[in-house]
């Protein structure tokens, strides 16, 4: 089956003068850019193809053309899970026809079930705001975490790619030793932010703080899911005004509006943190991009 | 689809134990959309009526079945005339598993002909569908049927699929009841492709053409006077007011977001073509271009058409606005001629949601009808909401 649509494949790339299936390697489709990193480490011979970039908001994508057509070809699909994609992957899914790709299939890897979460909720509602209730799906900033989601990704190449086993663990040990090596060096780094307070935008960097030690005393979002209002900002400006609080975190694909009038008012710096590899110039890979947020962190004072 | 979408509704359903466990294939996505509306004044071509309404309350159920089929049904109930209507707008099956990138989907369903068609009412920016789509879909085409679609492994989004339906709303007025009808009376043919301009904007372009069998309508007598425009004005049945024998459909869609983050501000721009064609009984046809000559309608054309174009921007996470201009060109059987008719639409809607669940709209519509359906000029104000309770719906692009 898999023959036949490849060949059907490169006859098409053949008439519409377009790629189909990677040459060599699987094809990875990632949810997110710190996927499409993390493949990228692992498997550096695949085809891969980030879903979203740093700059959009990874519950808000739409289930456009260009999406389902990439996994319409994907062996393997790497997402946060833990419902962030929930408004968008269940519709490429369906769309794409793409047996290999549904859940329950080898070929779907969702990060946040091979982890535990941080704030799984026993009890949803919507009054809540938009929340998960299989915890907060922005995972990729707890390294330990991220080192386990690698192991899984490797036994799913290999499972998927068993000729090429062998290269799969090697890749893995390499990334390994890379990635517990760095840990410690973060951890020295950042030392100073433990028991820093920052007032953040939604939960995006929940691990990240949860590793550092830093405390999110606020948000500026009302809700998970709803935009900072100016009843909500007052109220954030009285917290502020405490005298604790270091700085105001944002992502790199929130709007800063809501964060700038409040630093105005409260005379705090506003840093905005990349979000995932590409966010900004110094986020390159998984590395760098987790130097960068501390930096950027470390920056503030 | 994703059945790990656990819901308010599903919450109350299920017992708080099994909700927190890891979700099964055996918990359904459930989902239930509120749709209640104020109208200043009738909408030409059925939809929403004066005064204050129900729009289309759903009661939505989805889950895989197992691995290979995906289920789906939703029950819609409207209050029209304090009369309630229930009625499946889609119960189907859908294959997870073919090879190849095929796909079938069976039973009930909304067809993928044109760009909207296949999209739910209540994810529209409007109250209503344009006057295209209430001319000749009905509203929105369901019906009982089958669908195989294919989608092609290229990095350019193209797919191909064929249906075949029942076609029951789509058959042509039968003053006599005595007609005998094709039982699959419609079949649809339809292309679409799309992909990515850049990291801010995306596209698709569509393709249809529908086969109506019963699309002709039914010689009658001379003399006889055909009470379409009667009929029409209050018919909820979601049946076609105006059908032909071949239908094309041509429609695009373009989204634009900065750096393609739809969170805070994204444009919509999509509009879509309809030309029915063959819509005349054979015998008909002949009599008219005997009698030509003499005749003061000897311009009758043999097919309707209609397009529309809408602009919706959403300029925060709280508010958009969309603009939509329409218009009709219908012929109206009379005796031995047919009256051309037209009807133009322009429509106005602001959007405020509080989250992605919650629509609070007012919409402004001018209809300018020549000859339409009894209308002239009118101004109509809608205010609506829409409230979507439960599993997430994921939209279409």
């Amino acid at each position: 089956m898999r023959i036949n649509s490849k060949l059907l494949g490169g006859l098409l790339a053949l008439t519409l003068g377009h790629s189909a299936s990677a040459v060599a390697g699987l094809n990875i489709f990632a949810c997110e850019p710190e996927y499409a990193a993390l493949a990228k480490e692992l498997a550096p011979d695949a085809s891969i193809y980030s879903a979203t970039t740093a700059m959009q908001d990874p519950h808000q994508v739409q289930a456009r053309p260009s999406l389902i057509a990439k996994m319409r070809q994907a062996d393997l699909a790497l997402c946060a899970g833990a419902d962030l994609e929930i408004g968008w992957l269940p519709m490429l899914q369906m769309k794409s026809a793409n047996a290999n790709v549904r859940d329950g299939s080898d070929g779907m890897l969702y990060a946040a079930e091979v982890i535990e979460t941080l704030d799984k909720l026993d009890k949803v509602d919507r009054s809540m705001g938009d929340v998960h209730a299989k915890g907060n799906p922005h995972l990729h900033f707890s390294p330990r975490r991220f080192l386990q989601v690698a192991e899984a990704v490797t036994e799913r190449l290999k499972r998927l790619d068993a000729d090429n086993s062998a290269a799969y663990d090697a890749a893995f040990v390499r990334f390994s030793e890379r990635w517990q090596t760095a840990i410690p060096g973060w951890e020295t780094s950042a030392q100073e932010l433990a028991g820093r307070k920052v007032i953040a935008y939604h939960t995006s960097f929940r691990y990240l703080f949860d590793w550092l030690g830093i405390e999110q005393v606020a948000d500026l979002e009302p809700k998970p899911g709803l935009p900072p209002s100016s009843g909500h900002l007052a109220g954030l400006l009285e917290r502020a005004r405490k005298g604790d609080v270091s700085a105001i975190v944002v992502a790199s694909y929130q709007d800063t509006r809501g964060a700038n009038w409040l630093a105005e008012k409260a005379g705090l710096p506003v840093l905005v943190l990349p979000m995932s590899v590409g966010g900004n110039d110094e986020s390159q890979d998984l590395f760098s991009l987790y130097d960068s947020v501390i930096n950027l962190l470390k920056g503030a004072n | 689809m994703n059945t790990f979408r656990l819901s308010v509704l599903a919450s109350a359903l299920i017992s708080a134990a099994a909700a927190a466990e890891t979700p099964t294939l055996g918990n359904p996505a459930i989902s239930a959309v509120l749709d209640g509306y104020y109208q200043s004044g009738d909408r030409a071509l059925g939809g929403r009526e004066e005064g204050f309404g129900l729009g289309e309350s759903e009661l939505a159920i989805s889950a895989n079945i197992d691995d290979l089929f995906y289920g789906k049904l939703t029950a819609v109930i409207e209050a029209h005339d304090g009369e309630t209507e229930l009625e499946l707008e889609e119960a189907f099956v859908q294959t997870l598993a073919l090879p190849g990138g095929l796909s079938v989907r069976a039973g009930r369903f909304l067809s993928d002909v044109g760009y909207l068609n296949n999209q739910h009412l209540h994810s529209d920016a409007f109250a209503g569908r344009p006057a295209v789509y209430r001319a000749f879909l009905g509203s929105h085409y369901f019906d009982d049927g089958l669908r195989l679609s294919w989608v092609a492994p290229t990095d350019l989004y193209w797919t191909f699929g064929v249906e075949g339906f029942k076609g029951d709303k789509m058959r042509a007025e039968d003053e006599h009841g005595e007609r005998e009808f094709d039982t699959v009376g419609v079949y649809n043919a339809f292309t679409k492709l799309g992909g990515d301009i850049g990291d801010n904007s995306s596209w698709q372009l569509g393709l249809a053409y529908m086969k109506n069998q019963n699309g002709r309508l039914t010689p009658h007598e001379e003399g006889e006077e055909v009470h379409e425009e009667d009929e029409h004005a209050h018919d909820h049945s979601h049946s076609a007011a105006y059908t032909g024998e071949n239908t094309y459909v041509a429609d695009f869609v373009y989204k634009w977001a900065p750096n393609g983050n739809y969170k805070y501000q994204h444009l919509t721009l999509s509009g879509e073509f309809f030309r029915v064609n063959d819509f005349k009984a054979p015998e008909l046809h002949e009599e008219e271009h005997e009698e030509e000559e003499g005749h003061e309608h000897a311009h009758d054309k043999d097919y309707h058409q209609g397009w529309y174009l809408s602009g919706v921007y959403q300029f925060s996470p709280s508010w958009s606005a969309g603009l939509r201009y329409g218009e009709l060109d219908t012929q109206l059987a009379h005796d031995d001629h047919y009256d051309a008719q037209k009807l133009k639409e322009t429509e106005v809607s602001l959007n405020w949601h509080h989250s992605h669940f919650s629509t609070v709209r007012l919409q402004y519509t001018r209809q300018q009808g020549t000859n339409f359906d009894g209308i002239s000029d009118d101004n109509l104000f809608t205010l609506q909401y829409v409230m979507t309770l439960g599993a997430h719906g994921a939209h279409q692009f």
